[in-house]
């Protein structure tokens, strides 16, 4: 039973509004922040000239009409609604709670605002890309706090001096993810966590503490080749070089090749690779075509004792080794004029296809010779192909 | 001054608006529907309707008009009317994008209020072109919202209700002005070509 004085100060208060600012109607509360699970009783208030009793009015939540069993007629100006176990919002902008007349037309709203406060953020992981920057990434605690709208700010400071500072460059494709891009320190350890705030409260996550030298990353190694050796049917030859962003660091990188038949899915991954920028494949099945992808790991890069993370894996590139039966050469310069031509005609129109195609972007070269490549299969292994993408 | 070279760089410039106008209709489309979503339903509901508000982001003229009325516009009032619809409306989305809390859409927003500028520049230029002067412009700058710019310093506005209503009717606007400037800019072309006709006549 609410009590009666602030049940007459609230009746005061909705009619000076309906009143003075020249209301038609209004709802109460207006826009308010609830925890999930928990009950509202809201009312509509209509202004006495508009000669409407609240006994035809209607409720609607989200566009869906609730049923008359929740309504109570307070007086003949106010129907309310009582709303139990509330579920999460549907939208971060607010459920919309909609008083209408007998025709269906809109009197007055409220946007409510349903969730939980946020629970402490996790999965914090960072990485820098070639030391050039320090990117993070985290998830939300807990169910319930994306609903309303929560905010995550990523704060670091250098561990043992420094003020706290925060992180500005939140990426717009990836949800829960920032980049520091400036006044990066190597050498010496950062502190980063991820504070989460919401209109119904606020959690900060763990401490992580690192030093940017051991969490960096690279890109793919450039320049990756497969090319046959001589005749052997058995055996190709990957050559790559170190990415370039840290060429000129990478005395210890360590790589990582892996390769696949076309048709199959199963990877083999040579692991001792080393430093070296080349490599021999053997053990291959004869007149085959194979997938080669290369990794790269900034091992040590600057003097840091422990691995890095490897890089993305390379475009793939394909080759295919030899078939004793077929000594064809699938060098395209010795097959003759008609294809050199018809390489150079394609090449432009690839080239006139970027520009203007835009759907079309992906087709290139390397797609096409992967195509040749194909197609130097017999015509037996050539049909067994599924989807050829 | 040669009058033909004049009246080609009009005609070009005014086709130019044209197809920008069709252009920026396209877009709005597509941001339309991903904003009325994120307001939830009722108002991505076909055929919902909410009463038309008396804020002041709606002080400007509806498109639409009586068609005798719209068939007799002079040139200069007809690209008078545009200009001063279009700086109301992009001052209206700037604020739209800033209460957006969806990060993805208040990009979309903002990139979509860029260009609604060109569209007023274009306009603007035009009115300079054909000898008439601005004075909508200068106005439009003190009008409400005189903060312009991304004002991110400034907290977003509590989403509530009414402003549900008032976006959804400033896109509702935004639709019907653009419709109706291709139809604008497609008159005002006929009449020029006209009007270059009665006076290569006297050449």
């Amino acid at each position: 039973v609410p009590q009666s004085s602030g049940l007459c100060g609230l009746y005061l208060l909705i009619r000076s509004l309906l009143e003075t600012a020249g209301y038609v109607a209004i709802v109460y509360p207006q826009d308010p922040v609830l925890r999930m699970g928990s009950n509202l009783t809201a009312s509509c208030w209509v202004h006495p000239e508009l000669g409407v009793h609240a006994n035809s009015l209607f409720w609607t939540l989200n566009g869906h009409q609730l049923p008359s069993s929740l309504y109570r007629v307070l007086s003949p100006t106010n129907l309310s609604v009582t709303l139990a176990g509330l579920n999460a919002s549907r939208q971060t902008s607010g459920d919309n709670l909609v008083c209408h007349n007998h025709k269906g037309h809109i009197l007055a709203g409220s946007c409510l605002y349903v969730g939980m406060p946020p629970e402490k953020p996790v999965n914090l992981t960072c990485w820098s890309r070639n030391t050039k920057d320090l990117t993070c990434s985290w998830a939300p605690g807990g169910k319930g706090e994306t609903n309303i709208s929560t905010l995550y700010k990523l704060k670091y400071k250098l561990r043992w001096y420094g003020t706290e500072k925060e992180c500005e460059d939140y990426s717009h494709t990836q949800p829960y993810s920032c980049s520091i891009t400036q006044d990066l320190h190597l050498f010496t350890p950062y502190e980063i966590w991820v504070e989460a705030s919401n209109r119904l409260g606020r959690a900060t996550s763990d401490v992580i503490i690192l030093d940017i030298l051991d969490v960096v990353t690279t890109d793919p190694p450039s320049g990756v080749t497969v090319s046959r050796l001589g005749q052997l049917e058995d055996q190709l030859s990957v050559r790559w070089e170190a990415p370039p962003a840290l060429k000129d660091f990478l005395f210890k990188a360590k790589y990582q090749i892996r390769y696949r038949l076309e048709e199959s899915q199963d990877w083999k991954v040579m692991n001792d690779v080393g430093n070296q920028t080349s490599c021999r494949l053997a053990g291959l099945r004869p007149g085959t075509v194979y997938f080669v992808q290369v990794r790269c790991n900034p091992v040590g890069i600057y003097g840091s004792r422990k691995a890095g993370i490897w890089s993305e894996w390379s475009h793939p590139t394909a080759a295919s080794t030899p078939h004793s039966e077929r000594l064809m050469s699938c060098d395209s310069k010795s097959s003759g004029d008609s294809n050199s031509t018809l390489r150079r005609e394609l090449k432009q129109f690839l080239g006139w296809v970027k520009k203007h195609a835009y759907g079309c972007s992906s087709m290139s070269m390397k797609l096409y010779d992967q195509w040749r490549v194909d197609m130097q299969k017999s015509p037996k292994t050539r049909n067994q192909v599924g989807k050829h993408r | 001054m040669d009058p033909s070279h004049n009246l080609a760089s009009e005609r070009s410039s005014i086709e130019s608006t044209y197809e920008l106008t069709k252009y920026l209709e396209y877009q709005l489309k597509e941001i339309k529907d991903v904003y009325l979503t994120y307001l939830g339903p009722p108002f991505n509901e076909k055929d919902f309707s909410p009463p038309r508000p008396n804020s002041t982001a709606l002080t400007l003229p509806s498109a639409a008009t009586r068609l005798e009325l719209w068939h007799g516009l002079e040139n200069q009032a007809r690209l008078a009317q545009n200009q001063r619809a279009y700086s109301i409306l992009l001052a209206a989305v700037r604020e739209l994008a800033r209460s957006t809390l969806c990060p993805s859409l208040k990009t979309s927003l903002l990139h979509f209020c860029t260009g609604l500028d060109g569209l007023l520049g274009s306009i603007s230029a035009l009115m300079n072109s054909l000898g008439y002067s601005s004075p909508a412009q200068a106005a439009a700058g003190e009008l409400q919202f005189p903060q312009r710019g991304t004002g991110s310093n400034r907290p977003a506005p509590l989403m509530s209700q009414s402003l549900k209503v008032e976006g959804f009717w400033i896109l509702r606007e935004l639709q019907s002005w653009l419709w109706r400037s291709a139809k604008d800019f497609n008159r005002l072309k006929k009449r020029l070509r006209a009007s270059s006709l009665t006076r290569h006549r006297y050449y």
